[in-house]
Formats: C-alpha cells, structure tokens, sequence
C-alpha cells in the first residue's frame, strides 16, 4: 500500500524571465514500510524533492498525497500539525536546538503532541537509549560529537513514531565510522520496526541498505534501482 | 496552555544559556529605564513634596484652624484653646494674631527730614515664642542674632525678604529696608502708634511665609494692635500622627469647635495652584520616561530581533519538525519578560532599599525647597505594567517577523 503518492511534481523557483525549473514533472509512489534513497549530483533537485514530499515546500504543480491525506491543499497550521504527527525528520547539520539538553530535544516535540512531562521524558530516554545514547540525557549539543549528535536528532524523529521519516543527506557532515553508525541506525529502524524512511544522500554506499534507489538528474527521475527487501546483497 | 509551557521550556533555557554579561547588560539597560520613568518624576513632584513637608514642618502644621468665613478671628480663642488641650492626639500648637504695619530703620541717622524714609511695609505675627518653636522649630531659622525669649519686651524677629541685604538677589520685587543687623533699632507703626523694636534675630526660611514675616511677641502685637479680646487669627496644630490629621479634624468638629472657627487639614488648606504643580511635575516625569521606555522598547526590540535572526534556522527546523509557530513566539516574549520583570525589580529595590531614603536624608537643596524623591507603590506599579506590556509587544514583534518566514527558507537560510 503506496504511503506516499506524488503526481506531476513540478517546483519552479523565481520570477519573470529568471524562473528556474528545478523538478520537471515528477511522479512517485512510495509504499509502507519501505526504505526509499533519493540519488543524484549537486543540483538534479534530490532535496527538492524531498521537501515536497515531506510537506516542508509545495510544488508549483502537482499532488502530493501522504497516508490518505492530499497535503498540498492543507494550510500553514494544518501543514505543521501534519508534521508534527506524521512525520519525522533528520536533517544533514542535526539541526538540534542548542540551549537545550539531548533529553529535552527529543521531549520537545512529544510535548507539542500533548503528551504529560513526565511521560514525554521516559519516551525521550527510551528513544536515546534506542540510538545508543544511553546516559547522555543531560548532555547539551555543545557537549555531543557530530555523529552523537545526528543520533540525538534521529532519537528526536522517531520519539513521536512518525509514519515516514525522512533523512536530507543525515551523513554529509560526518566522518565515515559516524556515517556508517547513522545509516546503520536508520536502517535497523527500518529493518525491525517496518519504519518507511525516504533518505537523500549522495554516497550510494550509505543507500545499500535501502529497498530502491530513485536516481534523479535535471529535476527528472532518470533510473529506479530496486536492491531486494532489506538491501545489502539480500 | 500547551503552547505556553513549552514556550517557556524554550525561552527559559535561551535565557540559561545566553552570555551571563549579555543578559546583565539588558537588564541593567531595563533598571535603568524603570529608575528613569520612576525616579524623574518622584524628583520632580519631589520638589513640590518637599516644599510640602517644609511648609508643614515650619509653617502651618497639620491642622490650621482660622476664622470662618463671616468672621474676622477665631472667636472665643482661649475657650477654644482650653478644648484643644483636652485631646490627647494634639503634640503642639501655635496661636498666632496677625497684622500689617510699616516697619522704618535708619530715621536716628537720617539728615535729611524731607528726603525719603527707608521703611517697608510688613506682615506682623504676634507668637507665644516657646509654642511657636515646639511648634514650627521659628529657632532653628534663625540665621543672624538670637530667637525670641518668653520675657522679652521690644524684641523682634525680621524675615529676611524684608532686609535690602538679603532680598537684592531677587531684583526689586520686596519692599525693604536697609542695613538692619541683630542690634538695629527699627520702629514698627500700625496706623497712629509706633513702637520701637530691636531686632534680635533674622530669619530665614525655604517657606516664604516665615521670610515674609516679623514676629513679636504675642503681649506686646495685642497691645500694638490693640487686640484686647484676646482672639487670635489662626491657630496651627501639630498631631501625633500626621497621617491621621484629617480624624482629628473630625473629632475637634464633632466636639462643637467648629462654631467658633473654621477647621482644615493640611491638605485642604494646600493651594490648588501647588497641587496643579504638582500633576504638571508627574506629568512632565512621565512624559521623560516615556522617552525612556520607547528607548527601552526598541533595545528589546533589537535585542530580540538579533537573537531571533541568528537563531532563525533553529525556528525553522523546529517548525519543521511540528512544532507551532506560537510556542516559538512564547519563548521570545518569555525572554523579553524576565528582562523587564527583573529590571523592574532590580529598579524598585534601588528605589525602595535606597534612592528614596536617600533623598529623604540627603535632600537637594532647590532655593523654594529641599527636594525629596516621591514613589506612590501605586503608580509605581501602573508604571511598571506599562513597561512590563510595552517590553513584551517589543519582544513579540520581532519574534513573529522572524517566525512568520517560510519555513523551508529559514531551515535553508534563505532570505
């Protein structure tokens, strides 16, 4: 069953004579449980994409449908409540607020959803213990390697148990062993919790792990590699 | 409520964290402003309040009773006085007698009979020496010679607005005479009799009424005057607690005493044109640190716009990641709030702990009075909720510009 469906995307940037087409008509279905990596050079429009299925921009053209819901059509407040509930996010810099300890980076967004303090902050250590954090509760940003930091941020994602999460290049600013820990992380959270993920990355070592690559180049999906159920040669 | 708690999470902690020197910065900035919208106006009406308290202290006390309406003196005074007596809340009193006459100095040495005397015309106060100074401490005014004694006959004490010496630093505008000192001997006429009087002390007072008069004993004023009846023209009362005045009032009314006199309290007997000074002076200070709130505003403006743009990514990936552009906000106008509310408390305890003792010790000597610094608690605290509103609106505003950008674009960082 397709969790995400987008018809005939098309971003366009600018204005008058300067307008640059950057997604040129795409469609794409992604099903439940799935562990989709979006490829392609510098500028072929990956993160682009990635932003209109993950309701953080909205296409020019198009429909983006996400578990029943048409989310081009919901508004500002509406977009931000879809997020919050239905989806979660690792962006390439961790993108963790730094007045505030791993702990409560991860309660932040349990609390937005109404969850009790005491509650939000067991489900937080839970899911820190989960990326192999365990201790580091207290711990601000400042205080993290780049790697235990990106972990903090994938805790934060799927602390509420979004239906999709959706990871911008999560390895960019990490050395390798730190990459490969996160994409193992994020793997495993597919691989044992059916958890549907849609990761852009430029390195195709780090996108073996997934169920299908989309290669994507000139703001048009060129080639989709199918790497069987859980990737890696199986 | 949802929204409020985490905005507090997050403001709380932005303020933790921020540079210890930046946050004292700001908030001595905010005691600043608090001190300025409360300290210039408290001076301001200060000089009014202190020119008060001085007119109350050496003048007329806090009751003054004085002849109604229909009457010329206070009527049955030593009848009236016997009354007074028997209330225990009465510490002191004064009865005065007042008249006008023509004070000359220098006629034993003048020349020339058909050239111009030197004499001025003079207010007259005939006091009990010993009551008027437990009264309005008339000796510790004294600024040349010596105050009255109780048995003294053909003495005198001169205000110095009657002396050329003193009153030239006013330009023209008192009617004088010239080279009197402790020791001179002036002559004192109330139509067809003349007395001479030596003058035994000069005094000197912020209250120009005192400066404004001479005062002799009460024995030798009724015989001068030829005020045999004995009533007086007012009567000045000091009670033991200042505050209580207007019960006492009450009380001297309901014992029938206001048939024989009219009975006033200080506030009442204060002139509206000082009490119209006054609202000027509060006016004026509040329109000073008004000055200085907008000058408050646009630092917390600044400074919350400033933290807010270089921490717009973080706002946009925490909108990204769900959460509502109104908590954000919250955490902005949080922080703008701990500032004013701990200036202001900061500023209230200078005020409160210090300034105002201050003042009240060390008074700024103004020429009409010795300054002292007021702050009502009540209009301290309307001052207070109108910083307090106006910081936290200078604290929202920026927040929403910078919140209400895409989202995408502050995540991105582009403009």
């Amino acid at each position: 069953m397709s969790i995400i469906v987008a018809k005939n995307i098309h971003r366009k940037f600018g204005k008058d004579k300067l307008i640059t087409h950057v997604l040129k008509g795409i469609d794409i279905s992604i099903e439940e449980g799935e562990f989709v990596a979006i490829m392609g050079k510098s500028g072929a429009g990956k993160s682009t994409l990635m932003y209109q299925l993950s309701v953080l921009d909205e296409p020019t053209e198009g429909t983006v449908e996400i578990d029943g819901t048409e989310v081009v059509d919901l508004n500002e407040r509406e977009k931000t409540e879809f997020r919050l509930n239905t989806l979660g996010y690792v962006f390439q810099d961790y993108a963790l607020v730094p007045d505030l300890s791993a702990e409560e980076n991860v309660m932040i967004p349990l609390l937005m959803k109404g969850m009790p303090w005491e509650e939000a902050k067991l489900q937080a250590k839970k899911s820190i213990d989960e990326v192999g954090m365990v201790g580091k509760y207290p711990n601000l940003p400042s205080e993290l390697s780049g790697g235990e930091q990106q972990r903090v941020a994938i805790a934060r994602a799927i602390a509420g148990k979004p239906k999709i999460l959706f990871a911008d290049e999560p390895t960019a600013n990490l050395d390798t062993v730190s990459g490969t820990q996160v994409v193992d992380l994020i793997t495993s959270l597919n691989k044992n919790h059916g958890q549907t993920v849609v990761m852009v990355t430029h390195e195709r070592e780090y996108a073996m792990g997934c169920n299908r690559i989309i290669h994507m180049e000139d703001g048009l999906v060129t080639n989709i590699e199918y790497l069987g159920r859980f990737g890696r040669g199986e | 409520m949802r929204a409020l708690r985490i905005g507090l999470l997050l403001g709380f902690r932005q303020i933790q964290r921020a540079n210890f020197w930046t946050t004292s910065l700001i908030i001595f900035v905010m005691m600043l402003t608090f001190l300025n919208l409360i300290a210039v106006s408290g001076i301001l009406v200060g000089l009014i309040a202190g020119a008060e308290v001085a007119v109350r202290e050496y003048a007329t006390g806090d009751i003054i009773i004085s002849a109604k309406d229909d009457e010329d003196r206070i009527l049955d005074t030593q009848t009236f006085i016997r009354e007074l007596e028997s209330f225990p809340e009465i510490t002191a009193y004064s009865v005065r007698y007042d008249g006008g006459g023509t004070l000359e100095a220098n006629y034993k040495e003048r020349r020339d009979l058909t050239g111009e005397r030197d004499t001025a015309a003079v207010t007259v106060t005939g006091i009990d020496p010993i009551m008027e100074d437990e009264m309005t401490h008339l000796s510790e005014l004294v600024v040349d010679g010596e105050y009255l004694s109780p048995d003294d006959e053909g003495k005198m004490l001169i205000g110095v607005y009657f002396l050329a010496e003193y009153a030239e630093n006013f330009g023209d505008v008192f009617d004088t005479v010239e080279n009197v000192k402790p020791g001179s001997i002036v002559r004192l006429s109330v139509g067809n009799i003349s007395k001479e009087f030596e003058v035994k002390g000069i005094v000197e007072s912020k209250v120009d009424e005192v400066n404004f008069t001479t005062f002799i004993p009460e024995r030798e004023f009724r015989r001068l005057f030829n005020r045999l009846d004995r009533n007086a023209d007012q009567i000045v009362v000091r009670v033991v607690d200042p505050d209580r005045n207007a019960e006492i009032k009450e009380a001297l009314i309901n014992s029938g005493l206001d048939d024989f006199a009219k009975i006033r309290t200080y506030e009442e007997n204060v002139p509206k044109f000082l009490t119209d000074i006054k609202n000027t002076f509060d006016l004026l200070g509040t329109f000073i640190g008004s000055i200085g709130i907008i000058v408050a505003s646009i630092t917390i403006f600044i400074i919350i716009f400033i933290n807010a743009l270089s921490r717009k990514r973080h706002i946009g990936i925490l909108k990204g990641i769900g959460i509502d552009r109104h908590v954000i906000e919250v955490a902005y106008v949080i922080q703008a709030a701990f500032y004013a509310v701990t200036g202001s408390l900061l500023g209230a305890l200078v005020t409160y702990g210090f300034l105002i003792g201050y003042f009240d010790r060390n008074p700024i000597s103004f020429p009409f009075s010795d300054g002292i610094m007021v702050a009502d608690p009540y209009s301290t605290f309307i001052k207070f909720v109108v910083l307090f509103i106006i910081t936290l609106i200078a604290g929202f505003i920026p927040a929403w510009i910078i919140v209400k950008q895409n989202t995408l674009n502050s995540i991105l960082g582009r403009k």
